[in-house]
């Protein structure tokens, strides 16, 4: 079991077993979280994390800049310890930005794209 | 009885253009990725000058659960039916891009509170078609194609969705997919046996949002398919380079005869023009090329991002939109390889040219429009995919999408924004909600194709 905490609802805090992804185990105990396609392909169910450790292999939606500032697609991650969360759109400062005026550097591009930054 | 409720469409488009005029239009209005935990909707927007309830949504038909992200519509039938005594024009069909669920709304029972009659399962459509992310819906005769954009994994081509006319999965349309590497939009004109399809990108490409960078790493579309209609498969490629990145919305002309049609390239903004020449072959020429346009903010100019396109039911003008610098155009194509433009107007966009229409805020810029038969009224949308809107529209998420409405003039050109009509769904009731395509009850310039 993990403990999950909600820092931006009152640091609420949840308990996982990690069969299932987070989104689920967190829903199914009555935590409303934004989602859409349930295989981590499209961000909506993006979240913020500030503390722990999860397994994300699954996901193809974020970019390596995105992963950087610590965004989970919780639809298929799994806790791999206790975690600190930002959840919603609150938690989405850094997850959308302006590709003309902020461009990604090669090594930020998503991982199955991206070169090696020591390449650069 | 097509324009009165619900009906197999009209005998010619010229029959369509003569039609009762919409008192009635359905628009779907979106939450997913706005923050607000609600399910996405259909609303019923009064289209009726003489209505008290003019210019107003008067319903709201909530989807059964969030994050479907609806988008693009069509109806079970059209004037590809006419004459089919057993099918009427009833069922929009509204996907969920995000879900990979079909919702079937009922319009006919109580046009003005449309209901859901059907579900076909996002789940069961990939695990027996193994497709995902629907967009455009077409009836075909009395059945239903819909391009879904990628397989169960949101990895590319995807394929088409073949629906019978009680809404059951028959399976894959398409024979093959050729060597396709995208898909997106799609139209056809049966009597020439052609469809034409675009490219926009893999599910997992497009929706988490747009990295210019892919697009030079090929993950976005530059190409047009034409098919063999009646063999379902892919036969001829037209590779637009860098005139046509990202080639969206794609039309034929309404005249079932034509062979004349139009795409719009998103990225590189431009219009492409393409036909079947006397010999045989399919040409393609850019007719159309909106300059990109500089910004104090912007390292780079602005491009249009012609995110949509349009030709009006009697072949005469052509409406494309430049969604991230606020216009929308008309040109007359008479002479469609000698488009002349002949109106425009400014609502939203980055260029600040017109930041409030009719009292009203406008966040984002005009991004899908539907035009009446008629050719008069056009009504504009302005949100073009949630995480799109999130990346250059920011502010949307607060102030929520508007619909306007345009008065075209079909005698001389020409466009000019309404002042009695404007739609903030910036004050929808859950709150701020992003509103898209639109379609009416009585067929529109963008479902109705002609065998």
């Amino acid at each position: 079991m993990n403990k999950i905490t909600i820092a931006n609802r009152n640091n609420a805090i949840f308990k996982v077993k990690g069969t299932k992804p987070l989104l689920s185990e967190l829903r199914s105990q009555g935590l409303d979280l934004p989602y859409g396609c349930q295989y981590g392909g499209c961000i909506t169910c993006a979240a913020k994390l500030i503390n722990g450790e999860v397994d994300q292999r699954s996901q193809v939606a974020l970019n390596n800049r995105q992963i950087n500032n610590g965004y989970v697609i919780l639809c298929v991650a799994r806790a791999k310890t206790d975690c600190t969360f930002d959840i919603g759109v609150e938690s989405h400062d850094k997850l959308y930005r302006n590709p003309f005026i902020d461009p990604l550097d090669p090594h930020e591009l998503k991982s199955n794209i991206a070169t090696l930054k020591d390449n650069n | 009885m097509d324009g009165l409720c619900c009906g197999p469409g009209y005998s010619s488009p010229s029959e369509a253009v003569r039609a009762p005029r919409e008192k009635l239009l359905y628009t779907i209005a979106i939450y997913t990725g706005t923050g607000i935990q609600k399910p996405d909707y259909l609303a019923t927007v009064d289209v009726d000058p003489e209505s008290q309830n003019y210019s107003q949504v008067i319903h709201r038909l909530e989807m059964p659960g969030i994050g479907d992200e609806l988008h693009h519509m069509g109806w079970n039938a059209c004037s590809s039916c006419h004459g089919d005594e057993k099918m009427t024009r009833k069922y929009l069909l509204v996907p969920g891009v995000r879900s990979n669920n079909i919702y079937v709304i009922d319009t006919a029972n109580n046009p003005h509170a449309p209901s859901l009659h059907k579900v076909v399962d996002g789940a069961k459509i990939k695990s027996k078609t193994n497709l995902s992310g629907p967009h455009t819906v077409h009836c075909l005769g009395s059945e239903i194609i819909i391009s879904f954009l990628g397989d169960a994994k949101g990895e590319a081509p995807g394929g088409y969705l073949h629906l019978n006319k009680e809404f059951e999965i028959v399976g894959r349309w398409e024979n093959s997919m050729g060597d396709i590497p995208f898909s997106y939009d799609f139209w056809y004109q049966p009597r020439h046996n052609v469809m034409v399809s675009s490219e926009w990108a893999a599910p997992n490409t497009f929706m988490p949002g747009f990295d210019l960078e892919e697009v030079g790493h090929l993950k976005y579309g530059r190409r047009l398919h034409i098919w063999d209609f009646e063999k379902k498969k892919p036969i001829e490629t037209m590779y637009l380079g860098e005139d046509g990145l990202i080639p969206l919305e794609v039309k034929f002309m309404h005249d079932p005869n034509s062979t004349h049609g139009f795409c719009g390239a998103a990225l590189s903004a431009n219009v492409i023009h393409f036909w079947k020449s006397k010999n045989g072959k399919w040409e393609w020429e850019k007719i159309i090329d909106i300059d990109n346009e500089p910004h104090p903010d912007w390292p780079i100019p602005i491009p249009g991002v012609m995110s949509a396109l349009l030709v009006s039911m009697d072949d005469k003008y052509l409406y494309i939109n430049n969604w991230l610098h606020g216009d929308m155009r008309q040109y007359n194509i008479s002479d469609p390889h000698n488009p002349v433009l002949t109106g425009q107007i400014w609502m939203g966009g980055l260029l600040g040219k017109a930041p409030i229409v009719n009292g009203v805020k406008v966040a984002g810029g005009p991004q899908m429009y539907q035009l009446s038969l008629d050719g008069k009224r056009m009504y504009v949308t302005t949100s073009l995919f949630s995480t799109w809107d999130n990346q250059f529209y920011p502010e949307i998420r607060t102030d929520g999408g508007v619909m306007v409405m345009i008065d075209c003039d079909v005698e001389n050109g020409g466009m000019k924004i309404n002042k009695d009509f404007i739609l903030d769904f910036g004050k929808e009731p859950n709150g701020p909600s992003r509103c898209h395509e639109s379609r009416y009850p009585g067929g529109d310039c963008t479902s109705d194709i002609w065998l």
